[in-house]
């Protein structure tokens, strides 16, 4: 195919703190992508009055921003959004279109892509950029390499070799920002946007606060698994014992000025414990279809690893893994496995975590 | 009202998912539906009981496996389904999310045209055979086929005044009729369509609101769409549809004219129908259930050859990745690492080192390592070194 498209662009959300942290993170992803390729990096802001957002986006790594600014796009509705979206990429065909993988962009991104008409790889882990090859439909140079969780027990790559833009949605918390450059330069333009009649309107918008816990936000995320419903003979324990120790070990961490939050894995959390009813739900869940973390220390208990649960965790700094059975998955990404019982290990890292503080 | 849901045979373990070349091959692996797709069956039975109207389930991949898996429907919930439609062509196999997209848009399509198509044809045989036999037959054929609401046409003894009836006892004119069946056909075309949030598959998430858009490209009418609904309701004259969902922190109310799709989310609970009304959703009800699934190739939805399966999707799924395996490991309890900082050392001739406390000492030959252990610079990983480096 003949490839004048250019430009990799990625679609930034913002709230009324600014631009968000999934946003920063896709410049991030966005900004290695473009690097490889050569190209530049544009972010586009949509929505009303967005001066101040053009600039955070570039200090955080944009080389343009382009700012559909237009009353008819202060409330969000999806098809006024992905009318923005679709007339600039039909007009200006960027070589990668990137979009975060929440809610909003989920929304928003397949209506796109369908009308374009080009592929979607969702929630993509990891972003490259390398040539393809393939018998049949033959050679690609410097195409997407779009890394997103498979079907079972890995990770799969995706290429969209014959369509433009290559479009991907990236999980939040799968980049880190970078740090605001306040010397940075970057141009700016804006793009009026005028919504024809949709036969759907938004009749109310309530915000309502960030869910608690804030995994996202933690240093220390202590998750918990299945594992808590035995102990290492096999007899069966009541699970908010485990939720006990997990919540000692998160105080031991505040005690270092770490902030924690506890976790859970969707096993534990579909396997709706009477024990754990109000205690430990939806919003503690890590993993594919949970949150995604990269705290600066994970400490995984009772969890065997399935890979649903790693591409929410495996980027954490440093994990600790505490099981019973030494062939668990989860040792295998492990920087600190802890073959044992997590009934017996969870209180001695704890003890041990408060005694540095007093050393300290 | 049509009621179309959308549904998928999936793998029954996600973990012995049998593929070839990236592609699930759905033929050779236990299939169960979606389990996603149990609250899109749920809010559809409630719309049927809402405003009257049918339920459709409508399905792509092999029929052989997916007939039998979409059968327990026909009894599920209060009222269960009323018609499946099963896509099965190989020629639609291993598409993603666009090419699935666009076939699963055209089987809609074709679900809706075939009620549209018969209410014309009634309007023919109208202005054609004018008060006749002829009129009625058609309108009992079209009506035992399960085509025409009650409105239109009954065989129930509690529905009085249908169009056919008032035409041909002479209270209505064939202009008349053809006029309130014009404004039948508009009331078939407000359709809506309901599916899960995404399946346990793919986790894509992005076939509802590609299906919208497909619609939309097919009929030539923006079909707006809302994911993750947790709460709704159809107007009772069935022709909006106000939504409500979670996006982000933000709980947004979507109010929508028909023909609309709603994922719908795990937090879904249906409302209790009113009791009022019973009358018009009776009017809007067909004649019952269709236990014969009906099976839609290709070349049956109209698919356009060049947009259908593997070789016309814009994705490929290219070879996997493992997750790879950390640097450095320290296990608690068994791996051997230096407790104090040692300078560079000589050992049979080689030198080792400067090694920092917390350093593994994997490198290190035995006879060395017996040395230092012996003056305490290298010990086992222990819960107080590993809490000093997670505290670092």
């Amino acid at each position: 195919m003949s490839d004048d498209s250019k430009g990799v662009w990625v679609y930034l959300q913002h709230d009324s703190a600014g631009l968000t942290v999934p946003s920063l993170e896709l410049i991030a992803a966005g900004r290695s992508v473009a690097d490889k390729l050569g190209q530049e990096l544009v972010g586009v802001i949509l929505g009303s009055g967005l001066d101040k957002m053009a600039d955070a986006a570039v200090q955080r790594g944009a080389d343009r921003v382009i700012l559909v600014d237009s009353q008819d796009l202060e409330t969000y509705l999806n098809l006024a959004y992905a009318d923005a979206i679709y007339s600039l990429v039909k007009e200006r065909k960027p070589y990668v279109l990137l979009i975060t993988a929440n809610e909003v962009g989920k929304d928003i991104a397949g209506r796109v892509a369908y009308r374009v008409p080009t592929g979607l790889a969702t929630d993509n882990v990891q972003l490259a950029v390398e040539d393809y090859s393939n018998p049949v439909l033959g050679q690609f140079k410097d195409l997407l390499i779009q890394v997103r969780p498979d079907f079972g027990t890995r990770l799969a790559r995706i290429y969209t070799p014959r369509h433009r833009p290559q479009m991907a949605t990236v999980r939040p918390g799968s980049f880190t920002p970078l740090e605001p450059d306040p010397k940075r330069k970057g141009k700016v333009e804006k793009v009026p946007f005028k919504a024809p009649g949709y036969p759907a309107k938004v009749t109310e918008v309530v915000e309502l606060p960030p869910p608690t816990p804030d995994l996202a936000g933690a240093d220390v995320v202590i998750s918990l698994g299945l594992g808590v419903l035995k102990d290492r003979s096999g007899s069966p324990k009541d699970p908010r014992d485990a939720y006990r120790l997990a919540l000692d070990l998160k105080s031991a961490f505040e005690t270092r000025g770490m902030k924690a939050e506890i976790g859970a894995t969707r096993a534990l959390i579909y396997a709706e414990l009477k024990e754990l009813e109000g205690i430990i739900g939806k919003n503690n869940q890590v993993g594919q279809t949970g949150a995604t973390v990269k705290p600066k220390v994970y400490v995984a208990a009772g969890i065997s690893g399935a890979l649903q649960h790693r591409v929410g965790m495996q980027n954490s700094t440093k994990i600790v893994a505490i099981n019973t059975d030494p062939g668990a998955p989860i040792f295998k990404i492990a920087h600190y496995p802890v073959v044992g019982d997590l009934y017996e290990e969870l209180p001695k890292l704890a003890e041990a975590v408060r005694r540095g503080a007093i050393a300290g | 009202m049509l009621v179309i849901v959308l549904t998928k045979g999936v793998p029954a373990r996600t973990t012995q998912a049998a593929q070839v070349g990236g592609v699930l091959n759905r033929e050779a692996m236990e299939l169960v539906l979606n389990p996603h797709d149990a609250k899109a069956v749920e809010a559809a039975d409630y719309v049927k009981r809402r405003v009257g109207g049918k339920t459709v389930a409508l399905s792509m991949g092999p029929d052989t496996k997916l007939v039998p898996l979409m059968k327990p429907l026909y009894a599920s919930e209060v009222s269960g389904v009323d018609e499946e439609y099963v896509l099965s062509d190989r020629k639609m196999a291993g598409g993603d999310t666009l090419a699935t997209s666009y076939a699963v848009a055209l089987g809609v399509r074709k679900v809706v045209e075939r009620h549209t198509k018969a209410i014309e044809e009634l309007e023919e045989m109208i202005k054609k055979a004018g008060y006749s036999e002829a009129v009625k037959a058609k309108a009992k054929e079209l009506y035992a086929a399960n085509l025409l609401s009650n409105r239109v046409y009954s065989d129930l003894p509690s529905v009085r005044g249908t169009i056919v009836s008032r035409f041909l006892s002479g209270d209505a004119t064939s202009s008349g009729a053809v006029q309130e069946l014009e404004a039948e056909k508009a009331r078939v075309s407000r359709f809506i369509v309901l599916a899960g949030t995404k399946t346990t598959d793919g986790e894509t998430g992005s076939v509802g609101p590609q299906v919208a858009e497909g619609l939309s490209e097919l009929l030539g009418v923006v079909v707006p769409h809302a994911t993750y609904v947790e709460d709704f309701d159809v107007d009772p004259s069935a022709s909006t549809v106000d939504s409500r969902r979670m996006i982000g922190y933000l709980s947004q109310k979507l109010e929508m004219r028909l023909p609309a799709l709603l994922t719908v989310a795990a937090e879904y609970r249906p409302r209790s129908p009113p009791a009022a009304g019973m009358k018009e959703v009776r009017a809007n009800s067909y004649r019952g259930k269709v236990y014969q699934p009906f099976k839609w190739t290709a070349e049956d939805i109209g698919a356009d050859p060049k947009k259908i399966g593997l070789v016309n999707s814009p994705t490929i799924v290219g070879t996997g990745i493992d997750i790879g395996k950390p640097p450095v490991q320290k296990s608690v309890g068994s791996t051997q690492v230096f407790l104090k900082a040692v300078e560079k050392t000589e050992f049979e001739g080689k030198a080792y080192g400067p090694y920092s406390r917390g350093d593994v000492a994997a490198d290190v030959p035995e006879g060395l390592v017996a040395r230092l252990r012996a003056d305490g610079s290298v010990g086992v990983f222990d819960v107080p070194m590993l809490a000093e480096e997670l505290t670092a």
